[in-house]
């Protein structure tokens, strides 16, 4: 009785041995991966869910690591992935519902801080984007303020107003442009506020169209915003506000997001069909410095599932469109600067912000 | 670009309130009013004590009422085409059970909803259709809410219930009203009521609760017989508790992640029920019955668990619901009987947010829903030869919502809809045979007053069901039915702002059933032996779900089937043991194959969110003359919290086991609990902790005796 028992528990053991091997093997392979040339991808989540992820590819060997930061660090990045971008040599990750700023070191993905964001009160002021000039980084608060981060001491130095629900934030020429939403609000926000980063305080806010998302400029110091609208009778709206005069012009671009790199805007937009699944899926070119459109579509790939962000690399040009359902992992598929597609990896769920990274 | 937070918060209040809305749906009640009444009530219940005194108990004829109740309910259960699995007072006492999603727990094919804490919402599902198709039937008239579609079982107490039960498909008994037709299953509750005895007329229990966490719950039950033609009772109950328990939370999907002991906050709530019922027999077989319910609460509610931030959730919930019913019932015949209700039900809730993000309102967010319901019934049942009986009812009812938001709602279309329901049922019964047919329509017929209704829909939905005794003198049945069923989009689904859409069809459920049940009386030393199997296949289509429509805006669409093979098991043995000492036993078994089936849907053939394919429970209690303990145990197999089955999705499954004592003495009876004896750490809902070991002791004192 005794003696079969022991041999079923080894045959078991023996058996089971195998699956182990490969379950741990693939895990391994995951915490072992080291940071080289590639990209992080920072996957948003689903809000109140917790699982905010970093994606690393690698381009040497073509692989995708599902969450670099938890491998390194044994705990998960937190809830909502707001903004991530990398300055010096570290990266620094804007979690929404945390309420906190992560600090990572790019070279090893092992967080080196987690700086909360508290307001006044000492409740969640929550971050939505993150900026940096000359040794600081600016985060942008939900709550309605800027703070201006030191990347040495890693310590917030000052917080200043701006308007309601601030989100996307852009810096030229010294100044630091907010987008304010007024997300929160009984009636949206449709103003950008202009902070001189010199004094850090505000000059003045800029009416633009409702609902301001994506903000950006170009090598000239203009600044483009893709504005959402109210979802409902006002339309969003690509518009610019000029250098210098702080003039707005309309855009007649159709625009949901957008990145500029050299002197080109890439613009990815789409329509709907008749079930509200993504239809129409471009990417378009327009050109900053001549201020026109050179291409209403350069890709010809069949997209999957609705594009979520859109960011290009400084170096190669080479343009990152990460598409999501919402449900599961996303993808992100890279194409040339021509439209042509280089190559599409797995990321998590709801990636939203590309950072580049050379060793 | 991320998703725009506004539209993201709107949508998780979106799903916060299916949540909240439904079980906690009302509020604004004044507490010391509140203070008042059950004071005033217990004044009342004192000078009652005193009439009761002087009424013995026929205690003979009180144990062969009882033991005539059990045989009636085995029966049920035995002969029910339609599954049905009940659970009397008694069994209720040794379940370890506070409220009734304690009790719904020990059903098989049930899954419970439960946000954690005593204020925690409850919902429950069966068979993998939504929480939606679970009618809840309160004294033969049902339960709604317009907004949310759910009933939060968190609103009724179990100190006046006399019996729980759980059909699905719909009950057996076909001189019912229409609307216990429209839903996939219904879980009945039935409160006392003091049959007419000439010998007693007064019955009534006060009882003291008090627990972990600090949950207090004092009761009072009394019921009061004038004569034959009036009968009186009374029932109220106050809860409070501060309901802060520490946890142990992972930060990530593996228990090999960091964690760290954490404590809830904003857990704690108030709340008052109380309830008034009155019945006039105008001749033995023709009565009146009044009923009034009032339900109270003020809590917080403290949200899912956020990783790094622990601030306290600022959000406040008070609540108030009130509904007053008639009930007219003339059993003139046993070719013919009749009964009519009529009812109106309250519901209203404030809900409160502090957060520094609403910067234009002064950091505060207050919004009000108010929904109302109007609701009349008609039944009528005929013999229309020997064992053929065939009935009508007809069902219609009126339902508005209204919302206001110092922020939100700002188009809101404050719809109101009129149901009208008709239904033909028809019933062959004989001792080995029994046959079940009915036809139910379904009208709905929408206004607003601002913006475009959701167009009328019409339905039909019919069902059939059979049950056989396949020998003659042994009660051992084979049963089979088929229900088609629909679920009305709510108002959420069709009005919420930015997200409703006007244009839902009601998503539409088949159910298919066969099984077996198998009722032995005979074997020695065995008092009672039920053992019931039934396998069954569920398609839901036309599913009502959210989706992207883009990255800021989503829809409620109808999309998406799901596909559902389970099979329920339950096993009930009562074993004599000694002379007068009785060992009860029960366990059930739950398989639960529910597949997404949307062509071409990425997620197609993965299992559902939430659904775990193994789950049961078993109890065991022990009697030995006035002492009785017990043994509870629930387990969940693994879940997933997305429609996404990997890792990062994945819920580890869980047993929770609890055990009590109890003993009598006199007039006094006292229960100890322990509850989540092993100290688990677990979650029901993702990021919402449950507590770990806590103690429950109550105290009760017979007023009737």
């Amino acid at each position: 009785m005794k003696t079969t028992k022991i041999i079923t528990t080894l045959l078991l053991t023996v058996l089971s041995t195998p699956i182990f091997i490969s379950c741990n093997s693939k895990d391994e392979a995951s915490s072992t991966t080291e940071v080289s040339t590639g990209v992080f991808v920072l996957n948003q989540g689903k809000y109140n869910s917790n699982n905010a992820s970093l994606t690393y590819y690698d381009f040497a060997t073509s692989f995708a690591s599902a969450d670099l930061f938890l491998d390194k660090n044994n705990r998960g990045l937190g809830d909502t992935g707001q903004d991530m971008i990398k300055y010096g040599s570290k990266i620094y990750i804007a979690m929404y519902k945390s309420s906190l700023i992560e600090v990572i070191n790019a070279q090893t993905g092992v967080s080196v801080k987690s700086i909360p964001m508290k307001n006044g009160a000492g409740t969640s002021s929550s971050p939505r984007s993150l900026t940096s000039a000359n040794g600081k980084v600016y985060v942008v608060l939900y709550d309605g303020h800027v703070s201006q981060l030191d990347t040495v001491s890693l310590a917030v130095e000052k917080t200043i107003a701006v308007g309601a629900n601030p989100d996307a934030s852009v810096i030229t020429n010294n100044k630091l442009y907010v987008a304010n939403t007024g997300g929160m609000a009984a009636v949206m926000d449709s103003t950008v506020s202009v902070i001189n980063l010199s004094t850090f305080t505000e000059t003045k806010k800029i009416k633009i169209n409702l609902n301001p998302g994506t903000i950006k400029a170009d090598s000239y110091g203009d600044v483009y915003v893709a504005s959402k609208g109210d979802y409902n009778l006002i339309p969003g709206k690509f518009q610019r506000i000029a250098a210098g005069t702080d003039v707005v012009t309309d855009i007649a671009v159709a625009v949901k997001n957008f990145d500029i790199i050299g002197d080109n805007a890439y613009i990815s937009n789409f329509d709907y069909d008749a079930t509200w699944q993504a239809a129409h899926k471009t990417i378009a070119v327009y050109d900053v410095k001549n201020e026109k459109l050179v291409s209403a579509n350069i890709v010809t790939t069949d997209i999957i599932k609705t594009p979520y962000c859109i960011n290009v690399d400084p170096t190669t040009k080479n343009i990152y469109l990460g598409v999501s359902d919402y449900v599961n992992n996303g993808k992100m598929y890279c194409f040339g600067q021509d439209g042509a597609l280089k190559f599409t990896f797995t990321t998590g769920l709801n990636p939203t912000k590309v950072v580049f990274i050379t060793k | 670009m991320p998703l725009s937070g506004h539209f993201r918060e709107l949508f998780e209040r979106f799903i916060h309130r299916q949540i909240v809305t439904t079980v906690f749906k009302n509020s604004g009640f004044h507490f010391h009013s509140s203070i008042r009444s059950f004071l005033f009530f217990s004044v009342l219940f004192c000078s009652s004590t005193a009439v009761a005194d002087e009424f013995q108990t026929d205690t003979l004829h009180t144990r062969k009422l009882k033991t005539v109740t059990v045989n009636g309910q085995r029966l049920q259960v035995a002969r029910a085409a339609m599954p049905v699995q009940i659970f009397a007072e008694k069994e209720i006492a040794t379940l370890n059970a506070v409220n009734i999603t304690d009790v719904a727990k020990y059903f098989s094919g049930v899954i419970i909803k439960d946000y954690g804490g005593i204020g925690g919402m409850k919902t429950v599902s069966l068979r993998g259709m939504g929480a939606q198709y679970t009618g809840v039937s309160y004294d033969g008239t049902m339960m709604s809410d317009i907004q949310s579609g759910q009933i939060d079982l968190g609103r009724f107490s179990l100190d006046n219930i006399a019996e729980i039960s759980l059909s699905n498909g719909q009950p057996n008994d076909i001189f019912q009203s229409a609307r216990m037709f429209s839903s996939g299953g219904v879980l009945c509750l039935k409160t006392k009521l003091l049959d007419y005895d000439k010998n007693k007329s007064f019955e009534g229990k006060a009882s003291f609760k008090a627990g972990s966490f600090g949950f207090l719950n004092p009761s009072l039950f009394i019921a009061k017989n004038f004569g034959k033609k009036w009968a009186f009772n009374l029932s109220t109950d106050a809860q409070m508790a501060n309901g802060k328990y520490t946890f142990l939370q992972y930060y990530g999907s593996s228990t090999d992640n960091l964690s760290a002991e954490l404590k809830r906050s904003n857990t704690d709530i108030t709340s008052i029920r109380s309830e008034i019922n009155a019945l006039y027999r105008i001749k033995e077989k023709e009565s009146i019955a009044l009923k009034s319910n009032f339900f109270g609460s003020e809590r917080g509610l403290p949200g899912s668990i956020t990783f790094y931030n622990t601030d306290d959730s600022q959000q406040r919930l008070k609540d108030r619901t009130f509904f007053t019913q008639i009930h007219y019932l003339n059993k003139v015949s046993d070719k013919f009987q009749h009964q009519y209700f009529a009812k109106f039900n309250l519901s209203d809730n404030y809900f409160t947010d502090i957060d520094s993000k609403y910067i234009s309102t002064n950091g505060v967010l207050n919004d009000h829903y108010l929904q109302k319901e109007y609701y009349v019934s008609a039944s009528f049942q005929y013999k229309l030869l020997e064992p053929l009986f065939i009935s009508a009812s007809t069902d219609w009812w009126y339902n508005d919502l209204t919302i206001n938001s110092n922020v939100n709602f700002k188009d809101f279309n404050y719809p109101t809809r009129n149901t009208g329901l008709a239904n033909l049922a028809t019933k062959y019964l004989t001792e080995r045979l029994t046959l079940g047919a009915n036809l139910l329509y379904t009208l709905t017929r929408e206004n607003v007053r601002t913006g475009v209704a959701s167009p009328d829909r019409d339905k039909l939905s019919p069902s059939v069901s059979a049950s056989y005794k396949l020998l003659e003198d042994k009660e051992f049945r084979i049963r089979a039915f088929y229900k088609n069923i629909y679920r009305l989009p709510t108002f959420n689904d069709l009005y919420y702002q930015e997200m409703g859409n006007k244009n839902l069809r009601p998503e539409d459920a088949n159910q298919y059933n066969i099984g077996f049940t198998y009722l032995e009386t005979e074997i020695p030393f065995l008092s009672e032996f039920i053992l019931s199997a039934d396998g069954y296949y569920n398609q839901v289509t036309d599913k009502i779900i959210a989706i992207p429509r883009d990255m800021f805006h989503w829809s409620m669409t109808n999309k998406g089937n799901v596909k559902i093979k389970g099979l329920d098991v339950n096993l009930k043995m009562n074993i004599k043991a000694g002379k007068s000492d009785l060992i009860k036993t029960k366990v059930n078994y739950s398989l639960q194959s529910a597949k997404d089936a949307t062509l071409g849907s990425d997620n197609f053939g993965e299992q559902i969110p939430y659904t775990p394919v193994h789950s049961g429970s078993g109890s065991i209690s022990y009697e030995h003359g006035k002492w009785e303990a017990g043994y509870n145990m629930i387990f969940s197999g693994v879940r997933w919290i997305g429609q996404m089955t990997d890792k990062t999705n994945k819920m580890n499954g869980y047993a929770m086991h609890s055990i009590f004592v109890s003993t009598s003495y006199k007039r006094w009876k006292v229960n100890a609990e322990i509850i989540d004896l092993f100290n688990t750490q677990y979650e029901v809902v993702k990021f919402y902790p449950m507590p770990r070991r806590n103690f429950r002791i109550s105290l009760s004192m017979d007023l009737g005796k």
